[in-house]
């Protein structure tokens, strides 16, 4: 590597005593050997300076054979009997010209960027071209491929990864990129960049347009055999998710509980105990699915619930009455509306159930043991709400102002949610012009109020 | 030389008679200096006209940028002396990795760095550090990947003056617009005051030194910069523990003779061996223009 230091001793004569591999190399490409006198001009030139002058010399030393031209630093350092050499940053020199951009000139189109990435593939460098559309603004660092969706060529290969396993150019990679007007259908195409030690350290290369905007819907997209080649923003994702995930799960789900019931004869109690945590982690993994499915449901843009007649009363006792059981087993008790009481509202039945499901679940799942929920229906104006009141710790401020933000689980790691539930509670809310909020404060509990267009009965 | 947006203005010479006299003047004043190459005046003067095509546009859209340029070509650089010196610095850099680009033997197949730091995996301060100079120093370089200096990256007196410049041109071009005239001067004052809080190349590398010198690993970082000739990553690092702009630190290295190395990249700690290729590779760069002289290949150069 260029670091070595290359050694030689000549001797008095000008003749090449010893020689490490590839000073002796090249001296033997030179028509000599050891013992020969130096068959490199320039050096035995250095050498017999460095002898005259009896002091050292550091030059530059070009040296050819019928392989390469080769480029080192050589240092003379003579004495009595001879001279000694070192050489080092030993290396060919390629036949490339110098400072020709890696790009050429006609490859960076107008229309297109200019990248270059790391080996990691995390872009370093990302430019528009004069007439193209802009680059987005977040890009340092990224990923190329969470940039740029890469997508398959006809055989299902990435020209991309076949070339970074390679460290080779590539080009016609089909990607989709976000814009401004929508995705995009690109064309890559990379050189690879190596270091002076040959080291692949990334590609630098184009994204032309292929298309306008709207070509990149239709192109091609990641087939994969359990969900097709649905986008996750397409409405069909979510339901795939059933098919794919659910069956499994609740297969999974079922087979343990099975063995943690002992339905089959008894085992030791701590295999049993093991069966009842991958059920448990089973049930997890199926709310997450729920969660998921509803995220991708809700998130899909021009989403809208239906507007049905409902009763928040009618629907609090509803979700006590599925809940009631989990309830139980904690000793909790929870003192819901009566049956008298109503609070006629618009908001989509299923929709409303599922949010005060969420609500009142994480009441439980909170709660300690033996405590008390309380929920209350009312009337404020054109709103009619629904507050769930609990004893827990209740919440910071700080907690409460993120606790309707995705994935948020205010740092619990226990396997009780996903941190979506609170997050499509809210979208489900708002998605029914109502709202949802909280009012809490630690020690003291934390109260959630689902409010939404309160409904005149004749 | 190529170029994506104009030629250098490099070929034509000069037809004026007074311009022949002055140059002629120079040359008998030192015949024997050595002077800049075809190459290092179309670089130098590539990179200014980058520079001042990209700030014409920031300051103003409407600017045409090519006509500034062509009226600049004519009647010389107003900021001629402001931008000599990091024009020069960014174009010997340049030309000083070009060289280095040109590599030893044809790559490995096999990588033997891709994996060594999984996609995705969480980057350590030094990692993320060294990832920010890098896309800092991409910014340097155009889409095709010529060089440029950024503005982030410029003294903020040159900066200042060369705005101004293009806003004076401008001013000439838009006769007695007095509403154009001071939307130029608060845009002028806006960019000043932008580039005021822009992280250039010198952050990053202070960035990086700090990253690096918590974890005890600037020498190392120093020695495998050397040994793999990333030179930008010594440039930044040297600048760093010198606590100088970047560009004056690579300056400083590009004209440095080979035994004033050792004591430029002292705070570096490096030991003399791993200061070789980085000798080699300076030694090997034609027309190297040395501090306080210029480099004669006559002259025995690094003789200890």
């Amino acid at each position: 590597m260029s670091e070595r230091i290359i050694h030689g001793r000549i001797d008095r004569s000008g003749a090449l005593v010893s020689a490490d591999d590839p000073l002796l190399r090249l001296q033997q490409r030179a028509g000599a050997g050891l013992e020969k006198p130096l068959a490199l001009p320039q050096l035995a030139r250095l050498v017999a300076l460095a002898q005259r002058l009896q002091r050292d010399i550091s030059r530059p030393l070009y040296a050819a054979d019928d392989h390469s031209d080769i480029h080192a630093l050589v240092r003379v350092l003579p004495d009595a009997e001879g001279a000694s050499l070192e050489i080092s940053d030993w290396r060919a020199r390629p036949t490339r010209q110098p400072l020709a951009p890696a790009l050429p000139e006609a490859a960076a189109s107008p229309r297109g960027w200019t990248w270059e990435c790391d080996a990691q593939l995390r872009l370093v460098a990302l430019r528009a071209g004069t007439e193209a559309v802009p680059t987005p603004t977040d890009w340092e660092a990224r990923s190329l491929s969470e940039l740029f969706e890469l997508l398959p060529d006809d055989d299902g290969r990435f020209a991309v990864l076949r070339a970074l396993a390679r460290q080779a150019g590539f080009e016609g990679q089909r990607a989709r990129a976000e814009g401004p007007a929508g995705p995009r259908a690109m064309e890559l195409a990379g050189e690879p960049l190596f270091d002076a030690a040959a080291r692949f350290t990334g590609f630098r290369g184009t994204a032309l347009p292929t298309g306008k905007a709207e070509a990149a819907e239709t192109a091609p997209t990641l087939s994969d055999p359990a969900f097709g080649s649905l986008p996750l923003s397409d409405p069909a994702f979510g339901r795939r998710i059933d098919g794919a995930l659910r069956g499994p799960l609740s297969r999974i789900i079922a087979t343990a509980e099975t063995i943690s019931g002992q339905f089959d004869g008894p085992i030791r109690a701590d295999y049993a105990r093991y069966a009842g945590d991958i059920a448990h982690a089973g049930r997890h993994l199926l709310g997450l699915v729920d969660d998921l499915a509803d995220l991708q449901n809700i998130e899909r843009p021009g989403f809208r619930a239906a507007r049905d007649e409902i009763d928040l009363g009618d629907l609090a006792r509803r979700a006590v009455g599925l809940l009631g059981m989990k309830a139980e087993e904690k000793g909790i008790r929870i003192d819901a509306p009566r049956t008298d009481d109503r609070a006629p509202a618009w908001g989509e039945f299923r929709r409303v159930l599922q949010v005060l499901l969420n609500l009142l679940g994480n009441a439980i799942r909170y709660s300690p043991e033996h405590s008390q929920i309380w929920i209350r229906i009312d009337r404020d104006g054109d709103r009619a709400t629904v507050t769930v009141a609990d004893q827990g710790q209740g919440l910071s401020a700080e907690q409460q102002g993120v606790i309707f933000e995705k994935f948020e689980r205010l740092g619990r790691t226990d396997s009780g949610g996903s941190g979506l539930g609170l997050y499509i509670a809210r979208r489900l809310a708002r998605a029914m012009d109502g709202d949802l909020v909280i009012d809490s404060a630690p020690g003291q509990g934390a109260r959630f109020t689902l409010s939404l267009p309160a409904r005149d009965e004749e | 030389m190529r170029d994506s947006i104009a030629p250098s203005g490099i070929d034509p010479a000069s037809p004026s008679l007074s311009a022949r006299l002055r140059e002629l003047a120079d040359y008998l004043a030192a015949p024997t200096a050595g002077r800049l190459t075809e190459e290092q005046r179309a670089l130098s003067l590539g990179i200014a006209r980058r520079l001042t095509v990209e700030l014409a546009a920031r300051l103003d859209p409407a600017i045409d940028g090519a006509a500034l340029w062509h009226d600049w070509l004519r009647g010389g650089l107003p900021a001629a002396d402001r931008l000599a010196a990091p024009c020069f610095a960014r174009a010997e850099e340049h030309r000083w990795r070009a060289q280095s680009a040109l590599r030893e033997s044809p790559p490995p197949v096999e990588a033997d760095g891709v994996d060594a730091v999984p996609a995705g995996a969480p980057l350590s301060p030094a990692d993320r550090a060294r990832l920010t100079l890098h896309i800092a120093d991409r910014r340097r370089g155009d889409a095709l990947g010529n060089p440029c200096l950024a503005s982030a990256d410029l003294d903020p007196e040159v900066f200042r003056a060369l705005l101004l410049d293009i806003a004076a041109w401008r001013l000439g071009a838009l006769a007695d617009d007095g509403a154009q005239a001071a939307d130029l001067g608060e845009t002028v004052r806006a960019l000043i005051a932008a580039q005021a809080g822009e992280r250039g190349i010198d952050a990053a590398a202070r960035d990086y030194h700090d990253a690096l010198a918590d974890e005890g690993g600037v020498a190392e970082a120093a020695a495998a910069a050397i040994a793999g000739h990333d030179w930008p990553a010594l440039i930044a690092l040297a600048a760093a523990a010198h606590r100088r702009r970047y560009g004056d630190m690579a300056l400083a290295l590009l004209t440095a003779e080979a035994a004033a190395l050792p004591s430029l990249l002292a705070p570096l700690r490096l030991d003399r061996a791993a200061l070789a290729p980085l000798e080699a590779s300076l030694a090997r760069l034609s027309g190297r223009a040395l501090a306080g002289c210029w480099l004669d290949d006559a002259v025995p150069e690094g003789g200890a």
